[in-house]
Order: structure tokens, then sequence, then C-alpha cells
């Protein structure tokens, strides 16, 4: 590295953010989160935040109108349902937890199996599934198109009409938004000791140590972005392989990407297939070191944490990782 | 140094930016296969004064050396494991570094972590093979009540008073341990850098000791996230991070330099093999990271690399891979990087 490259490079990083004054609000992120990256497609604008926003919120996306983005990620539950599974269009069931939109900007991958590469490549999948909202993308395009108020943003924004890359490009964007830190473990780290109880504390250290917890739930949105066999549900008759029926790699058998902790408690129940009802009950399953099987992950073995351990590693998941900003919000007004 | 320090301040912030980083095509370099019959070979390192090219023949459980183009047993009989998500391969000895003509470091794979050992072997002079458990002297990183122990020793590097491991035992921390140089020896190994607090990514794998004194530390990641890779500089004294660059490469599993002083990194690339291979690591100021890789050629999961005096690269590689067989290979490729 030379002194003027390196020079270069740091007038580059500060250019980086990519957003105008007028977007300072977008561009600020609570306490404890790095700034989330922003597609250079797709940039962060107010209008199209709000507009994602309606569209995240509008049953009309469903062929019945019935179902919405919120209606298995609600705001009020943790942006994800509190049920075990995603209720679609017609009562109709998934098999895996619906998982949280929270943080979902950092991700690297979208979904348990990680089969979208981004928010904008996943915003149209659940629409167009049977399962879920069952509107064929093009209809949906055509409903948006119809309704004057969608048009004129679609115009405002996009500069023509409806399409389905707007709608993917306007969720996204507004999914970026929905962030989750200011928890009081980011407040004890720089440097507030009040901010956790002392059992707190103590479930901090076993996280970052003998829980072996951080491992895989590591860094500022506790993930590491990869997938994991814990083997959770791979004993069942015809068991969910998870990663390897989209990478068709054979270490990826019964792997699924591993979730951020940030806002663990409001997001139950928990695991891909929400078997695992509460906080306990997880940490209970690492405790004795998963399911056996050929490909469990070798971060995976028993724990031989004691009851006084558990429930610190419990306290601090609880206490330190809910976030002050969680962003709790009602349903915007529809455009007519 | 001092264009390092410069740059402390921005470098910090390359952890948190995921960055496109630029990719030269693959130049014409060429290797030669000098061993085909190996079985996961991880480790490689050249004889000082003699030039005699050493590997660790994971799979075999041994450390071999190559004489008049075979392979001859040097160390024999390491505890043996088998390691990997898929496929899986038997492993055995890993990183290979001389202190000497005459003493041979050797960081093991094949006993459980808290158990494994890095072993100080003085070798015959009269060239016959020993038994593994005939070191001078070992230690491992056991673990303790807060700390799990530490296991696969997968790289090591020399600085004048230091060996560096590479470690793969606590993922909550990503250890790079060291141990002091005390003549023909070691002493005193301990855990030393905590990468991926540094970091936030996984897995430091290679190393080395840059032409300035700076620890070089390939940090791997996740196997299963493509490109998240990192090369890293530390402050070998204070453990300051001096600077972390994202590279866009898979799993980079070896870093070298060449007598040009030019750097040099392995990608293993798990997710897909057809990716790894050897690059060279340039500056350019045109890229994001300030930094672009340049593909010198692709190679089918490479594992480790070492420069002889003059040059010559030598580059082991597991190719196709189960637990029954390997067709690993040491291959080399003529002085000019």
């Amino acid at each position: 590295m030379n002194k003027r490259c390196i020079n270069i490079i740091c007038v580059m990083l500060c250019c980086s953010a990519g957003l105008s004054a007028a977007d300072n609000d977008l561009n600020s992120v609570p306490l404890g989160l790095k700034k989330p990256p922003v597609p250079s497609d797709n940039p962060m604008t107010e209008a199209k935040v709000a507009l994602g926003k309606q569209l995240y919120f509008d049953k009309r996306l469903s062929a019945d109108n019935t179902v919405s983005c919120a209606s298995c990620h609600d705001p009020a539950k943790g942006w994800s349902n509190g049920e075990p599974n995603a209720e679609g269009i017609g009562g109709q069931r998934g098999g895996r937890n619906s998982p949280t939109v929270l943080n979902t900007a950092y991700n690297r991958f979208q979904f348990w199996d990680g089969r979208a590469g981004s928010l904008e490549e996943q915003a149209l999948g659940p629409i167009a599934n049977p399962i879920e909202m069952n509107l064929p993308i093009e209809e949906a395009v055509k409903r948006l198109q119809a309704i004057p108020g969608y048009r004129q943003q679609f115009q405002e924004i996009f500069g023509g009409p409806v399409n389905a890359d707007g709608i993917a490009k306007s969720i996204a964007a507004f999914e970026r938004t929905v962030l989750t830190g200011d928890a009081a473990y980011d407040r004890f780290k720089a440097g507030d000791q009040s901010a956790l109880s002392p059992q707190a504390q103590a479930g901090m250290k076993l996280f970052f140590g003998k829980a072996n917890c951080s491992g895989c739930h590591g860094g500022s949105n506790f993930t590491d972005n990869a997938f994991h066999n814990l083997g959770v549900g791979i004993t069942a008759e015809s068991p969910d392989l998870g990663r390897i029926v989209v990478s068709q790699l054979p270490g990826d058998r019964g792997a699924f990407k591993t979730p951020s902790l940030r806002d663990i408690e409001r997001t139950a129940p928990y695991m891909h297939d929400g078997s695992l009802a509460t906080l306990e009950d997880v940490v209970d399953y690492y405790n004795q070191g998963g399911t056996a099987n050929a490909h469990l992950d070798e971060e995976i073995y028993p724990l031989n944490l004691n009851d006084e351990q558990k429930a610190s590693v419990v306290t601090f998941l609880k206490e330190g990782l809910a976030g002050k900003s969680y962003p709790l919000m009602d349903p915007p007004s529809l455009p007519e | 140094m001092k264009m390092l320090n410069t740059v402390f301040g921005c470098a910090l912030c390359f952890a948190a930016c995921t960055v496109a980083v630029a990719q030269d095509a693959a130049s014409t370099t060429t290797a030669s296969e000098v061993l085909v019959d190996l079985n996961n070979p991880c480790g490689v390192a050249i004889q000082p004064e003699t030039g005699i090219v050493y590997v660790a023949d994971s799979g075999n459980h041994q450390i071999i050396k190559v004489v008049d183009g075979k392979s001859v047993p040097a160390i024999t009989d390491f505890p043996a494991d088998v390691y990997g998500k898929g496929p899986m391969v038997n492993i055995g000895p890993l990183g290979l570094l001389f202190l000497d003509k005459s003493t041979l470091v050797v960081g093991g794979g094949g006993k459980p972590d808290g158990e494994e050992l890095l072993r100080v072997y003085t070798l015959p002079e009269d060239g016959t093979a020993i038994k593994a458990d005939t070191m001078k002297t070992s230690f491992p990183l056991a673990a303790t009540d807060d700390v799990k122990g530490e296991g696969n020793f997968y790289a090591l590097a020399k600085s004048p008073d230091a060996v560096y491991v590479t470690c793969n035992g606590d993922d909550t921390k990503g250890w790079v341990a060291r141990a002091a140089v005390d003549g023909n020896s070691l002493t005193n190994f301990e855990r030393y850098l905590a990468t991926k607090e540094a970091t936030e990514v996984d897995a430091p794998v290679g190393i080395a000791v840059s032409p300035e004194g700076y620890l070089v530390v390939g940090q791997m990641g996740e196997i299963n996230v493509p490109g998240d890779s990192l090369i890293t500089f530390y402050d070998s004294v204070t453990k300051e991070l001096r600077l972390n660059l994202a590279t866009g490469l898979h799993d980079i599993c070896a870093v070298a330099y060449s007598p040009r002083k030019q750097m040099y990194v392995l990608d293993y690339s798990w997710a897909d093999p057809t990716q790894g291979g050897l690059f060279q690591v340039l500056e350019d100021a045109s890229t994001e990271s300030g930094i672009r890789t340049k593909r010198i050629m692709t190679l089918d999961k490479p594992t480790s690399m070492a420069f002889d005096a003059e040059g010559n690269l030598y580059v082991t590689i597991i190719g196709e891979a189960n637990e029954a067989n390997s067709k690993g290979k040491l291959l080399q490729i003529p002085a000019g990087l």
C-alpha cells in the first residue's frame, strides 16, 4: 500500500454512504450498528421508502386481498408472526418459520436457505408464491397501476409506470430502514457499566466464551451470515434439507442461515421450523449439543452449562439484545 | 510502516464494507507436478541450506521430503482425524516451518481441540525417518473453564523473535497463537491475537510476516459465504489491526511473499472449487478496497505454499478428495513471481 493510494481510499470511504443531505434520516443507524450496504442501483430516498412501506402493508398484493408482507412479518410480533410457521392465503401454511425483517438490511442472503442474494431479489418471491400471497407479479403490477396513488408515486420515483422492478426496489428500500440496535449490550460496550444487570453480564461472558454462541452469532448484527447444520428437524421422515437444495453442496445438507439475535425475545418461536417455543428451549437445545447427524456443524457440541449459566445466557439475550430503537410502527394510509 | 500508520483510521472502516474488488484474468503461468501421490497435503516448507522441500502429507499422517523427485518419509505416525463439512478428509500434521536447517516446527491437526500440539523436532543428520512422538518439545493450548481448547494449527509464520500459528479451536475469538523463539527451540506458546474480535470474520488460516515486519493474516471467512475473505495486517508487538482489506476472494488459506516482495494468496474456494487458485495481491487506487487480485493460476483446492531461495513456488493442492482417496499433489511454479 502506498500513501497516495490510501489517501484516495479515505476520500472514497467518506463518500461511500451515497446519500444526500436531504436523506440524513435514512443515513442514521442505531447505536451498535453499522450503515447497511445499499445497492448502487437502488439508492435510498424518503419517497421510495414511503412507497415501499405502503406496499409492505398492502393486502391488495395478495390474490384475495387478505395477506400482506406484514401479515407474516408483523412489527408487533418482532417482524415475524409469533407462530411456528407462516400462514398464507386461504390458511395455507409453509414449513418454515417466518424470518424477521429486523436488520435484514445486513443479510448477505435472504430466506432460511439463502436462495435470494438481496432484499430486492427476495421481495417479489412471497407475492407470487402460491401458498403465501399467490398473486402473479404481472397481476400485481396491473393492480397497482390501476390505483392512482401508486401510479403517481411510481412516476415520480422511477419515472414510469408501475413495474416489478420498482415494486421490489421500493419494498427493499423500506426494509432497509427496519433496524434495531441501541440495546443494553451496545450501551454497555460503549462504556455504560450499568446498562447490563450482573446476571446479563455473566450471560454475556458465556455468550462470547464457553457457550460458544458468538462462534456463529458474531459481529454487530450477531450473525455470521453463513449456514449451519444444528440438527433441528433432521430426524423427521422427510427432513427439510435447507441450503443444500440451493447450493447442491453435500456439506450444506441440513444447514440453515444464522439469524440475527437482535431483539430475539420478540421473534419467538425459534429455529427454521419454529419448533422451539422459548429462548430457554433454545439454550437447552444448544446445551445438549444439537441433534446428532452426519453433517452436524463442528461448532455444535455439548456445552455443559449448568442451570444458572443457562439462565444467565437467556437473560443476556432478553435484556442485553432488546433494542431501545425497536421499530414498532403502524400501517400507513394506503393509496386509493 | 509510516504509510500504514497513516491509513490506520481508514483501515478500520474496511471491516464494515462489502466492496467490489477488481480481479484480473488468469495469467499464463504454468506449474509442474512434483508429487502426485499425496493425501490431503496441508503444509509445505523449504529446508534452509539444502533447499529440500518438506510436505505435510496430512491424510497419510506423515511429513515427507522430496528426494530425487520422490516422496520420502521424514516424520511418521502422527495422530489422525477426519475433518470437513464435505468432502470429509483425513488430517494429521498441518503447518510446517523451519527454525533452522535441523529444527522443524509442526502444527498438528489430528488430536482433539485442547490436546492438539505444536511440535518442535530436531531432524536427524543422516536423514532417517523419525516417529511423530519423538519431538524435542511440544505445546498444547488447553481448554480452561472459560476458554475452549485450540486445535488445527493450520499455518505458521516466523519473525526474528517469534513463531505465529493460526488456530481453529475457539471460533468466538479466532486465535493466532505465538511462541517465542529461543535459539533453536520455542517457549511460551500462548493465545495472542483474537482476530475474530478485530475483524468480525471467522477463521484465521493463512499467515506470513511481511517484508516490513507486519503480521499478515488471511482471514478465511465462512466457507459457505462467497467473497468474504480478508487480508489483514497487524502490528505484531502492539497487536493492533493496522489494515483490513476485503479481497472478494472466497476462502484465503495461505499467504506468502516472493523474494521480489510481491504478495500472493491461495483461495481454496470451498463452495466452488473452480474459482480457487493462486492470486497476486496488487495495490490499485481505482478500487474501493485499494487492492485488486490477479489470478495467476486456477488450482483445485490449494492449501499451502512456500517460496524457495531461488523464487520457485511450491504449492500443495488436495485435488479430488474424499475420506478414502485423495489425489493430492505438490506443484512447482518456476521462479519469476
